[in-house]
């Protein structure tokens, strides 16, 4: 694999940089140990229970929840060190390991145990908010999960004090009719939350839409279960539903599950990382194609998107080489810029919950070092292509402004004079009276005058016509057609006003093939044809004469072809199957 | 109305021309009411005190485009009575289509060049003034030029082809008689004998007929 690594493999650099140091080894077996000694213990205290019903069952729930959440919690503290997500699950794993406590005949023990018995609701909550990274990102997220704290610990104190539980060695004063309202209350604002919470994940859910990886999507839903579930759970303590031990069998096992989505999330990123092998023989397959579709395969993010840096222009463009500009991170995508010999190559945008992948990304930046850098290369001539094609549009109408000016200044000037003239040799005609030899060259000049009129005339509407800025296309055609050589059957099908250089051309192509016409085709009629269509307009002109028409050969459509390439466009010239004449289609875009 | 009380108004931005147009309608025996550089000019000049015919300029400001054109149309439109004329330093077919699309009575679609041919351009300017037309003769030779299959235009005689032209540029029988020297009744049986030829319906008022004639060489 190392062979497709360039000799200086690419630097990848993380735009939000927040190194965090990794846990210790030993630390995270200690952990380990504990949560194996807490399963126990519970194991132990539920079988030495008298007071409880099932205990091998409410043991096996215990470590059904402990187990999944202390290894994920190891596992996401191990494989993202960056990430708050691990020590708070181990957290949440260990806090659930508190509650057994109650099942202690000791009444110290059974006190404590009892203090914190919805301490880990208030956990899951919290775990499941801030999943992927570890933090609550939104003030409501972080209002909730806080309200949940206070009413899972403050009315819980209070109750027990009141002596909704006298067995409890914390009981104050005997009023446990208070105490069973404010734990009532207690369960009814913790149900609420919770449930609120579901909804918080189901709109984050929905803002994510398409672009969000379908294994975090996966994780987000069995967290919005679990939310419910539990809410439900409380919801049949405080009406003593007949079935709440079935609610709670099912409570525990979505809790349960939720954690095990999220080891399934974590081994899903493995299993990307195999990917990055793919990508390789993808890359090498087709080593022409551009790596943004590959990578965004391999890393399972449609939404991811490339830019490559020109460093001439000392700017961004996508991979067609159009400009482009970096987005900034927000919740939902990050940038990460690749670089090369300390400069940037290429940027690519993705799905934030990626950034919890480090290494696989370096992987897959690593993979793709030289298929980015071909991108770039190809990014850089499409973006020369564009230029040029700018700069041959400019010139084009540049040479047409002035032509238009030219002809202006023509009709403005020489053309007004000339007119002027002829008129002032008219009116010394009439004076000259009846001497027969200066009547005789007057008249002369005023003829010389009127063939320069006419000369200068069509000098200038050779020039630029200005019946097209006057009046438009549409007439423009019809002059044309009314001074072709042969009829012609006019067809134009615009609904609205073309941009004047789109005209122009439009107007130069019909011109030029109408003079082919009367020049080689010897032929007795054509036809013009107008209409909207592809990206911009189609010309179709055809004539029923002997065809065999070679653009090559003559400069006039050589030259046509050329102006319409010039606007994005294109020209065909061929010769037509039923007549034999000549058929001309060109295809102009409107910019 | 008698020739000596023919208004005329004009725009016209060249100042040689305004005044070259004004001093050969003066002489000839029109009455130059007013003469302006634009065409919003003429147009109130056309609303407040109609005059006998406006002559307008195609290419005026402030874009020296179509404003001249657009005047023209819009007296058109909404003053047929007011005659107008069109000069300019190009003629187009589709112009002139535009121009006679209602009717062709009063209007004149004319190159400037024609008015150093000062009798042929005064007898337009008051043939338009009296409901008349006048089509640019190079126009109708234009389409007279070109080669067709099947050609009916090969069955008229040189003659009717001479014809043919004038009427299709606005001139009267009369005119017509004036201008190949032949007799009224010569004239009139060339026309209906170009009208049976090629297959035009015939119609008797002259102002009519440039229209259909020019409608059938463009097809």
């Amino acid at each position: 694999m190392t062979d497709l690594v360039s000799p200086a493999p690419p630097s990848t650099e993380p735009a939000s940089a927040d190194p965090k140091r990794s846990p210790r080894g030993w630390m995270l077996w200690a952990i380990a140990v504990a949560s194996m000694g807490v399963v126990i213990g519970s194991l132990i205290l539920a079988l030495a229970s008298e007071q409880l019903d099932l205990p091998g069952l409410r043991a096996f729930l215990i470590a059904w929840i402990v187990i999944p959440y202390v290894v994920s919690g190891i596992l996401a503290w191990w494989r993202r060190p960056e990430s708050r997500l691990g020590p708070l699950m181990v957290a949440t794993g260990f806090t659930m390991a508190i509650t057994p406590l109650q099942w202690s005949d000791q009444p110290l023990v059974y006190s404590v145990g009892h203090l914190f018995d919805m301490l880990p609701a208030a956990l899951f909550l919290h775990v499941f908010l801030a999943f992927p990274t570890g933090r609550l990102t939104t003030n409501a997220e972080r209002l909730v999960v806080m309200s949940c704290y206070i009413t899972a610990l403050v009315p819980q104190v209070v109750k027990v004090m009141l002596g909704v539980n006298p067995d409890s060695v914390f009981v104050v004063v005997d009023r446990p009719t208070i105490g069973n309202l404010v734990e009532q209350l207690q369960l009814v604002v913790v149900g609420l939350l919770l449930l609120t919470g579901a909804v918080l994940l189901y709109l984050r859910r929905r803002r994510a839409g398409q672009s969000h990886r379908r294994p975090a999507a996966l994780v987000v839903d069995a967290f919005g279960l679990a939310l419910v579930m539990l809410a439900m759970l409380y919801a049949a303590g405080l009406g003593g539903w007949p079935a709440s031990e079935t609610i709670r069998l099912v409570t525990f096992a979505s809790l349960g599950l939720a954690p095990i989505a999220f080891l399934f999330a974590l081994l899903d990123a493995r299993l990307a990382r195999g990917e990055v092998a793919n990508l390789m023989v993808d890359l090498r397959r087709n080593p022409t194609a551009d790596p943004q579709g590959p990578l965004a395969h391999a890393l399972r993010d449609p939404s991811l998107r490339l830019a490559y840096w020109l460093p001439k222009s000392e700017s961004w463009v996508d991979q067609g080489g159009e400009p482009t500009t970096l987005p900034q991170a927000d919740e939902r995508r990050t940038v990460r810029v690749i670089q090369r010999d300390d400069e940037p190559m290429a940027a690519m945008v993705f799905d934030r919950a990626l950034e919890d992948e480090p290494e696989l990304l370096d992987a897959v930046a690593a993979a793709a070092g030289i298929a980015l850098e071909n991108g770039r290369l190809r990014a850089e001539l499409r973006a020369r292509l564009q230029e040029l094609k700018g700069s041959r549009i400019r010139v084009l109408e540049a040479g047409r402004q002035e032509r238009k000016r030219l002809e202006r200044n023509l009709h403005d000037g020489a053309q007004q004079r000339l007119v002027a003239l002829s008129l002032e040799l008219a009116l010394l005609g009439e004076s000259a009276g009846a001497d027969p030899i200066l009547s005789d060259r007057l008249a002369r000049a005023k003829t010389e005058v009127a063939a320069s009129l006419e000369e200068l005339r069509d000098v200038a509407r050779g020039i630029y016509p200005a019946i097209l800025s006057s009046h438009g296309l549409g007439i423009a055609l019809e002059s044309l057609a009314d001074r072709a050589p042969v009829p012609v059957r006019l067809t134009v099908d615009l609904v609205e006003q073309l941009p004047e250089p789109t005209e122009a051309a439009a107007y130069y192509v019909v011109s030029e093939a109408l003079t082919n016409v009367g020049k080689h085709a010897r032929a007795t009629s054509a036809s013009v044809r107008v209409r909207r269509g592809g990206v911009g307009v189609v010309l179709d002109i055809s004539d029923d004469g002997v065809g065999g028409t070679d653009p090559a050969k003559g400069s006039g459509l050589r030259g046509l072809t050329d102006r319409v390439e010039a606007l994005g466009g294109a020209l065909r010239v061929s010769t037509s199957d039923e007549g034999g004449g000549t058929v001309i289609h060109a295809e102009l875009p409107c910019p | 109305m008698s020739v000596a009380s023919l208004e005329v108004a004009i725009a016209e931005d060249s100042v040689l021309l305004r005044e070259g147009l004004t001093g050969i309608l003066r002489s000839t025996g029109f009455d130059v009411v007013a003469a302006y550089d634009n065409a919003d000019d003429l147009l109130v000049r056309v609303r407040s005190l109609p005059p006998d015919i406006a002559i307008v300029d195609i290419r005026l400001p402030p874009t020296h485009t179509d404003e001249g054109m657009r005047a023209a149309l819009q007296i058109r439109k909404h003053h047929p009575g007011v005659p107008v004329l069109v000069l300019s330093q190009y003629v187009e077919l589709g112009l002139a289509m535009q121009l006679l699309a209602e009717s062709a009575e009063g209007v004149g679609y004319l190159l400037k060049d024609r008015i150093s041919d000062v009798a042929d351009f005064v007898d337009a300017v008051r043939r338009i003034a009296h409901g008349g037309s006048a089509i640019d003769p190079t126009i109708v030779s234009t389409l007279l030029r070109r080669r067709r299959a099947d050609d009916p235009l090969v069955r008229l005689t040189p003659r009717e082809r001479e014809v043919l032209e004038l009427m299709a540029s606005g001139t009267s029988n009369q005119g017509i008689a004036d201008r190949l020297v032949i007799t009224l009744r010569a004239a009139e049986k060339y026309v209906s004998s170009i009208f049976d030829k090629l297959g035009i319906p015939s119609t008797r008022q002259e102002s009519r007929r440039v229209l259909a004639v020019l409608l059938y060489l463009r097809a």
